[in-house]
């Protein structure tokens, strides 16, 4: 599987209220989904999915950064996505950011999300969207993804052998 | 034993013909449209040649690689010509009703494959991988082995040129897919038919196939999830046509005009099969007329009108019908829509070809259908008469192994030879021919793969034929159709 065609870049704020890019993280792994806290099905699955791989993966600490990026930026707020991930999937850090930010990172990683009435929201509204996840190396570049249909251990077999033992241009 | 009749021989020698016209020659496929820009297009009758190909090696003639290889060639090089997809350059610009609020911000686009126009890009994609899977090649694997050029000398300054082979195209569809959310890519600027989508699942699934990896099952699990939006069929229980992306609104099949339902079936068998098949018997039922002695035609719904005009296209309605009932292994329709066409719509054989010319007059003067298309005379009769009860299908989920790549075939065949079986049974390889005097050619075929000292039979006469480059050269006498066997 080539790397996906993706620009890695984002300038958004993290869930402690911190002004992160891209370069943020530089040296670091990160592992990037995209998705909003009140998704009932798509996202609590893939974080689990992720949360799982990375258990099994046990990487040291700062290695991989696992990132999750609001595609709902009116109601996931740092403070929000903050107490949602710490409370269920707290190996992640979330980002989020003014609409247009949030545009800005959708068009770059490709991701499609698109907001639609759903009667079972408390808030009237769900916001559908790709569920791809993008690893990216410590130098900024795409180095894989994973649709929704990989499993986790499929996941764990993937960053084991990207992540653990890279090529020496991806360190 | 599977053996082709005369007039499935008769369509695959028809094929052949149309692949060795001249560039841009295209007499006898030239639809009421104007601009390529319809259901008639060189596009879609090139391209379903390319597949009923595909269906009749598979399923029929599967030791006779050398008879379909050269055509699949020869039609994919003319699938690359300007002429079949120059289209672009206007339609990428927008102004029809779907999508004339978005003209300004559209502009001309050269490169065919480039955003959106999924109905010519999947063709190019998904014949180039038809080929390669089934020749076990990597004929279309070069770089710009999917070149897309054009220069005039009279106009338009330097040449365009755009270059893709199978995987690069796959890719950048795949990220097209991607980016849409997998609900498809468009024809049409904004106009994302269900139909069109499909041949790339195909494409994904092939790739899969030769190169590894999971795009198909990608692609239809995100498919799936999309459409469940929308809803596959609409209130009527036919398919939805397709989707405005931008304002998510989805065209029903309103009339309901049988093209969608049946083109969309048709294709959609190869990952959805019950699905499609739950729905065709109550689907079908609404498009087709009795007619005398067992005879079924197609009802096609009528000509609409838009912003003042009639809307000027070819339905195919017959021939997709026809495809749609050869997938489903529905034969009494199947039959009942052959007799049609061979009673009221001119049958027509030449030099050995069998096709049915284009004739615009609606009906004769007891009402039968006689309105036929070129992509329905020329194509799609014949796709539907050497398809197999799931063909697509099975080309989709029962792919050869590389156990049938190392038998013995007919790796070369001339152009006089009429191939009407070619199979491996028990290890033997049986072959029908016959010398087709109408056309030229020397009258040989070659057989490959040949097993040390294994006996070959021409008439139940063992022969003691000249061998090259490990085959064996047959010459095809003048006469009847003779069997051939090579006993290892």
């Amino acid at each position: 599987m080539t790397a996906p065609p993706i620009r890695a870049a984002f300038d958004l704020v993290d869930h402690h209220g911190r002004e992160v890019t891209e370069r943020t993280y530089r040296g670091s792994w990160l592992l990037v989904q995209f998705g909003f806290t009140s998704c009932r099905v798509v996202c609590p699955r893939a974080l689990a999915k992720l949360s799982a791989a990375l258990d099994a993966l046990d990487p040291p600490p700062g290695l991989v950064v696992p990132l999750y990026v609001t595609v709902d930026p009116e109601r996931d707020t740092p403070d929000v996505l903050r107490a949602h991930l710490e409370a269920a999937h707290p190996r992640f850090t979330g980002l989020t950011g003014p609409p247009e930010r949030i545009e800005e990172a959708k068009r770059a990683f490709l991701v499609f999300a698109r907001r639609r009435p759903d009667p079972d929201d408390p808030d009237g509204y769900a916001v559908p969207h790709t569920a791809i996840t993008y690893l990216v190396d410590p130098r900024g570049r795409p180095a894989h993804h994973w649709p929704d249909t990989r499993d986790a251990a499929d996941i764990t077999a993937d960053l084991r052998r990207l992540v653990l033992s890279p090529p020496p241009d991806a360190r | 034993m599977r053996q082709l009749d005369r007039e499935q021989s008769g369509h695959l020698r028809h094929w052949d013909e149309l692949s060795r016209r001249q560039p841009n020659d295209w007499s006898l496929m030239q639809g009421k449209g104007t601009g390529q820009d319809d259901f008639g297009g060189y596009r879609f009758q090139l391209a379903y040649m390319v597949y009923g190909l595909a269906l009749t090696h598979r399923h029929r003639l599967p030791a006779a690689p050398g008879l379909f290889r050269p055509m699949m060639q020869r039609l994919i090089d003319k699938l690359l010509l300007p002429e079949v997809w120059m289209y672009w350059r206007d339609v990428s610009r927008g102004g029809s009703v779907f999508n004339a609020h978005l003209a300004d911000r559209l502009g001309e686009e050269w490169d065919p494959v480039v955003r959106d126009n999924i109905m010519y890009s999947a063709y190019v994609q998904s014949c180039a991988l038809l080929h390669d899977h089934l020749f076990a090649d990597d004929r279309y694997a070069r770089p710009g082995s999917l070149t897309f050029r054009h220069w005039s000398f009279f106009w338009g300054g330097g040449e365009k040129r755009f270059a893709y082979d199978r995987d690069s195209l796959t890719e950048h569809l795949y990220w097209q897919m991607v980016r849409n959310g997998y609900v498809g890519i468009a024809c049409e600027p904004n106009c994302v038919f269900q139909i069109c989508n499909q041949p790339a699942i195909l494409g994904f699934r092939l790739h899969d196939l030769l190169t590894g990896g999971t795009r198909a099952d990608d692609v239809v699990a995100g498919y799936e999830r999309a459409w469940a939006e929308f809803g596959r069929l609409d209130a009527g229980g036919h398919y939805n046509m397709m989707l405005a992306e931008d304002s998510r609104a989805v065209r029903p099949n309103e009339a309901p005009s049988p093209w969608v339902d049946a083109w969309c079936g048709t294709l959609m068998n190869t990952w959805n099969r019950d699905f499609v098949r739950e729905n065709y018997p109550r689907q079908v039922a609404d498009f087709l007329v009795p007619g005398p002695d067992g005879t079924l035609s197609v009802r096609s719904a009528p000509a609409r009108q838009v912003m003042g005009q009639p809307v000027v296209t070819d339905t195919c309605d017959t021939g997709w019908v026809a495809a749609w009932a050869s997938e489903m292994g529905d034969r009494a329709t199947l039959d009942g829509l052959l007799a049609h066409a061979d009673r009221f719509m001119a049958p027509t054989w030449r030099d050995g070809a069998l096709h049915y010319p284009r004739n615009d007059t609606p009906a004769d003067a007891c009402g039968h259908r006689t309105e036929i298309e070129p992509m329905t005379g020329n194509v799609l009769l014949g796709y539907a008469r050497l398809n197999v009860a799931d063909g697509l299908w099975g080309l989709y989920n029962e792919p050869w192994s590389a156990a049938h790549h190392a038998e013995p075939a007919l790796v070369e065949v001339d152009r006089d030879v009429e191939v009407s079986r070619a199979e491996v049974v028990d290890g033997v390889l049986h072959a029908r021919l016959r010398r087709e005097t109408a056309v030229p050619g020397d009258g040989a075929v070659t057989i490959g793969r040949v097993p040390a000292g294994a006996r070959l039979l021409l008439g139940g006469t063992e022969l003691d034929a000249p061998a090259v480059d490990g085959g064996v050269v047959v010459r095809v006498p003048d006469g009847p159709a003779v069997d051939l066997a090579l006993v290892p």
